[in-house]
């Protein structure tokens, strides 16, 4: 359709920048959608995008060492062999902390198959032959960087003192402490020192196949071709699962962003779509008294439209692609140990999807475009204006006339009027949710407690009895309170689930739980759960659950709900005293520990450590909170997209508006308004609509965000409980540079027609 | 200057081009009913060139519209050149319109994104015709109504009569069998209304029939044949046979006519 064609190239022509405007927030939404899935899949499951950056090994052995492995190239869908590298066994000794190590020897020249990550600090280099690089969870599990000095004890007695040097993520095996012992690279001489007896080394193989579903098909062929020597076999499917964690808070988060971002694209481009073609009737009904049918024209509109959304869509997975490997460097490697690029199919799925949605959107507005009469071209009734009450109190507020002409004329024509005020409404609403969101995410990281993390450390007697342990830590003056604890798994009385309990504390001293709906356990018997687990067995806070523990029948009360992020969210806590009065053989206790405000976890810990001589196991308590770090950047991203969907609907308003205006303005400048009173008064028109709709917003914004995040929290089984209401000085903020950043906009088109001659104005 | 002294035999009804029998046209908006059209009947031979005339209001622009297929009509039938017409669905209309009606309306309706050379091109090319068909056809219009340099130009810059000398360009740019012009001098000052009914009086004078709808009674003078109408009625529908022209205005013609 030539016709069709060329008419939409001179409408795209005529308004570059709403074009580029609306390409942005197409391709910044797919972009936000894209980066976010792929951080998601990077920090939920690491082992498909380790294995793809150190193009690892599918298939690990360990061999008798001396083993000749060149046969298993000759195995059908091998492509590459990786080492033999020797390995032993050894102690990593800080002080009075051992930790088992398995050393590897590798050369300085960093293998094709099964590279290191080098995340800190260098690789394995011949000028420093005492050196060795730590795998990278292993290195904070221990507290080590790069420049940490330790000792190292073989097995048999030598010891060696190294420096770290490196820190380095693989895809070899999974993270400590899920997987043990941790790993070290060191080179061949200095393992020889630690463990000179050539037999008491392994030999370490990987082995990269062309195809991962064939992964135990040729491990079986391996195994056989190399007879009697492998002592054993690991592969890559152990390592993912070892290496999968599903982080509901950070899926919660980012599901409701990628919703939001989706809404967001659809808002932008029905409103665009609609306010263009409002402004358009006119032309549009010429185009039908030159014999353009009505599906010629909705094809048209839409048409232009997927257009827009189809570069914008493009755009989007071009800048994911050159900002993936960026972002990469910006999330620390803790929370997220490995980014891939999504596989180019997903890519493509969401590209369509996203484009799918534009022409959803426009199809609406493209519909009634074909459905608008062709006389609109000819006669053109102007909505009759009347003063409305608001203008009128205005009025006698003694306003200046331009601005109340100008806050009239907004209200003229109510759809456009209508489509401004939700479209900007909506982003506003879902920029308060963010900041909702983000002044969550501060509470949990200021206040762990809120959400079930009230322990920083937990402390295991290890050598100690468990008295002198109880001494030590109730003892320390940097701990506020250490609450003997058991986690114990308990049998359902259907006797088919199985779930975690934790004994914490007593019911004379509870541990300090956030209680979100009932109350604390007071007395045996009574416990808490979370919402996960409520939700597990159909309970309500006040029902009785029996269970067995250790064969041991015993009759829960939940007397109160609590927020827990760990266990999926499906715990259930009580006193230590209802084990023993139900008769439950206590498992051995540990101690969890409440730090005095203002003591950091690793002095803390050091201290523990040194008054007890190293013979207390002291563990840091994951937290969850840490992770949400990334939340911050992404969520600036949304904001930023939902301030291009609000730029939009202000785009449109005074496109429309300027059209209605037109003749009034000239008619003003002819009676003796000055251009800045006429400019004024066109600026205040999309203002007023503005002011009303970023008022609309941020109120239904304030009001629904800490339900939406509850609501969320409780479909992922942490419960509610968590949501904060946005910051003040953050609404304020948002709210003042909405309205400055409308007005702003208003002003630029209103420049253009302030500058046009008044006799063209007076005409048709 | 004179006109035809003996009217012609009256055709028979497969030889005309436009028959339109009891047509009327109610609006029923929020107020009450209005009759804009009420029960007009006509027949147009090819060729013929017919003014109507009559005071605001008295239904011209309905009637206008309700030929090109723009509003459907209350009752009444149109045939347009042996078919009936006033039934068909929008699409079928826009087609029809697209070949063979052209429509030039007072306010000239050009598309104001797009040049003067693509304004014109537009009804070729939606015809079907290739870019280089469209582009000579409208190189041919332009060098006709005397606008070859204005090709670039954006509506916007041209003047008035300018303006409407394009919408009548694009109007013609497919040969259309019918032209219907509502006040397309309606809003230019005398000179400019006269260069467009010259150039209007010039492709009457090549075969095209035109419906102008005019309160100029000079523009009138014109045509071959002058329907009155008033509240909706024809009260008067005459052959031109002696044009009575005001000295004035005849010099005027036929200064631009030259
Ligand atoms: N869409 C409409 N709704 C209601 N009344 C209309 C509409 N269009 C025209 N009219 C009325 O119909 C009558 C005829 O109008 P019109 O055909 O425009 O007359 P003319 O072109 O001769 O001035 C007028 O009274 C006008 O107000
Ligand atoms: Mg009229």
């Amino acid at each position: 359709m030539r016709a069709a064609l060329r008419w939409i190239r001179s409408d795209l022509r005529a308004r570059p920048f709403q074009v580029a405007v609306e390409m942005l927030v197409v391709g910044g939404v797919l972009t936000a959608l894209l980066l976010s899935v792929t951080v998601l899949e990077g920090a939920t499951n690491p082992w498909a995008g380790l294995f793809a950056q150190s193009r690892g090994a599918q298939i690990w052995m360990r061999l008798a060492p001396g083993t000749k492995v060149s046969g298993l190239r000759q195995i059908g869908g091998v492509t590459a062999i990786a080492g033999p590298y020797s390995t032993t066994a050894a102690t990593i000794v800080q002080g009075p902390l051992q930790s088992a190590v398995e050393l590897r020897a590798m050369t300085p020249a960093m293998p094709q198959i099964g590279r290191l990550l080098v995340r800190q600090g260098s690789w394995l280099a011949p000028s420093a032959p005492g050196g060795v690089v730590l795998e990278a969870s292993f290195a904070q599990a221990i507290h080590c960087r790069v420049g940490s000095e330790l000792v190292i004890n073989g097995i048999d007695g030598p010891t060696a003192k190294v420096r770290v040097i490196g820190i380095a993520a693989t895809s070899d095996q999974g993270f400590y402490p899920d997987q043990t012992p941790g790993l070290a690279w060191v080179q061949l001489p200095l393992l020889r020192r630690i463990e000179p007896i050539a037999r008491h080394t392994e030999e370490v193989v990987g082995i990269r196949i062309a195809n991962s579903a064939d992964t135990s098909f040729v491990a079986q062929q391996a195994v056989a071709e190399l007879t009697g020597a492998v002592r054993s076999v690991s592969t890559w499917t152990q390592v993912e699962q070892s290496m999968a964690r599903g982080d509901p808070l950070l899926g919660l988060l980012l599901a409701l962003f990628g919703l939001v971002a989706l809404g967001g694209a659809v808002l932008v481009i029905a409103s665009a779509t609609g306010g263009r073609v409002l402004v358009q009737l006119e032309e549009l009904a010429t185009l039908k008294t030159l014999g353009f049918t009505p599906g010629q024209i909705t094809a048209m509109v839409v048409a232009e439209h997927a257009g827009v959304g189809l570069a914008g869509a493009s755009l989007g997975v071009v800048a994911t692609r050159y900002l993936t490997v960026p972002l990469l460097h910006g999330i620390p490697a803790s929370i997220v140990p490995a980014v891939v690029p999504l596989p180019a199919t997903w890519i493509v799925l969401m590209a369509c999807s996203a484009e799918f949605l534009v022409v959803l959107a426009a199809a609406f507005p493209g519909w009634r475009a074909g459905r608008v009469s062709a006389v609109v071209a000819v006669r053109r009734p102007l909505p009759a204006g009347h003063l409305s009450q608001l203008a009128r109190v205005v009025m006698l507020s003694r306003f200046p006339p331009a601005i109340v002409l100008g806050a009239r004329a907004a209200f003229i024509r109510r759809l456009p009027a209508a489509l401004t005020i939700g479209g900007l409404a909506m982003s506003m609403a879902v920029i308060t949710i963010g900041l909702g969101v983000a002044s969550t995410v501060d509470d949990v990281q200021r206040h762990p407690a809120n959400i079930g993390l009230a322990a920083a450390l937990t402390v295991s007697p290890g050598e100690l009895s468990q008295a002198q342990a109880g001494a030590i830590v109730s003892g320390d003056r940097q701990v506020l309170s250490a609450y003997p604890s058991v986690q114990v798994n308990a049998l359902l009385a259907t006797g088919t689930t199985t779930i975690t309990t934790l004994g914490l504390g007593t019911s004379a001293r509870p541990y300090p739980f956030h209680v979100a709906q009932g109350s604390l356990y007071h007395a045996p018997g009574q416990a808490v759960a979370s919402q996960g687990l409520l939700d597990l067995l159909h309970l309500k806070v006040g029902e009785l659950v029996p269970m067995q523990i250790n064969g041991v029948p015993v009759i829960f009360r939940i007397v109160g709900r609590i927020v827990e992020p760990e266990y999926s969210g499906q715990v259930l806590a009580y006193g230590l005293d209802t084990l023993s009065q139900a008769g439950v053989v206590s498992p051995p206790v540990y101690y969890s520990l409440v730090l005095r405000p203002g003591v950091t976890v690793s002095a803390a810990r050091r201290h523990l450590l040194a008054v007890s001589g190293g013979r207390l196991d002291v563990t840091e308590v994951n937290d969850p909170a840490s992770q949400l770090g990334i939340i911050r950047p992404m969520l600036a991203g949304l904001i930023a997209v939902l301030a291009l969907v609000g730029l939009v609907s202000v785009l449109t308003a005074s496109s429309v508006g300027i059209r209605d205006q037109l003749r009034d303005v000239g008619a003003l400048r002819a009676i003796g308004l000055t251009p800045r009173q006429v400019m004024v008064s066109m600026v205040s028109s999309t203002t007023a609509l503005a002011v009303i709709a970023i008022a609309t917003g941020a109120t239904a914004g304030f009001m629904v965000s800490t339900r939406l995040i509850n609501l969320g929290a409780q479909v992922y089984g942490i419960g509610s409980g968590i949501g904060r209401p946005p910051s003040a000085p953050a609404m304020a903020a948002a709210i003042l540079i909405a309205a400055a950043g409308a007005t702003l906009t208003a002003i630029l088109p209103a420049r253009r027609v302030v500058a046009t001659p008044v006799a063209t104005m007076l005409g048709p | 200057m004179i006109a035809r002294a003996v009217p012609q035999p009256a055709p028979s009804a497969d030889e005309m081009l436009l028959k339109i029998v009891g047509l009327s046209k109610v609006y029923k908006g929020g107020g009450p009913p209005v009759h804009a059209v009420r029960g007009v009947s006509l027949s147009l031979e090819p060729g013929q060139f017919v003014a109507v005339m009559g005071p605001s209001g008295s239904g011209k622009s309905s009637l206008l519209h309700m030929l090109g297929g723009l509003e459907p009509p209350t009752t009444g039938q149109i045939w347009f050149d042996g078919a009936r017409v006033d039934g068909l669905s929008q699409a079928r209309w826009a087609m029809l319109r697209r070949r063979n009606i052209g429509f030039v309306f007072q306010f000239f309706n050009l598309v104001s994104n797009m040049t003067v050379a693509d304004n014109v091109e537009l009804p070729a090319l939606m015809s079907g015709a290739t870019r280089r068909q469209a582009k000579e056809r409208r190189i041919e219009l332009l060098a006709e109504l005397g606008l070859s340099d204005k090709a670039s130009a954006s509506p916007a810059r041209l003047s008035g009569g300018e303006q409407q000398r394009v919408a009548l360009a694009r109007a013609l740019a497919n040969r259309p069998s019918l032209l219907l012009a509502d006040e397309p001098t309606g809003n230019l000052d005398s000179l400019n209304s006269a260069d467009v009914l010259r150039v209007l009086c010039r492709v009457h004078g090549q075969g095209q029939t035109i419906i102008l709808v005019t309160h100029d009674a000079r523009a009138a003078s014109m045509a071959d044949r002058v329907v009155n109408l008033f509240d909706g009625m024809i009260i008067d529908d005459m052959d031109v046979v002696t044009p009575i022209r005001p000295s004035v205005a005849a010099a005027g013609v036929l200064r631009l006519g030259e």
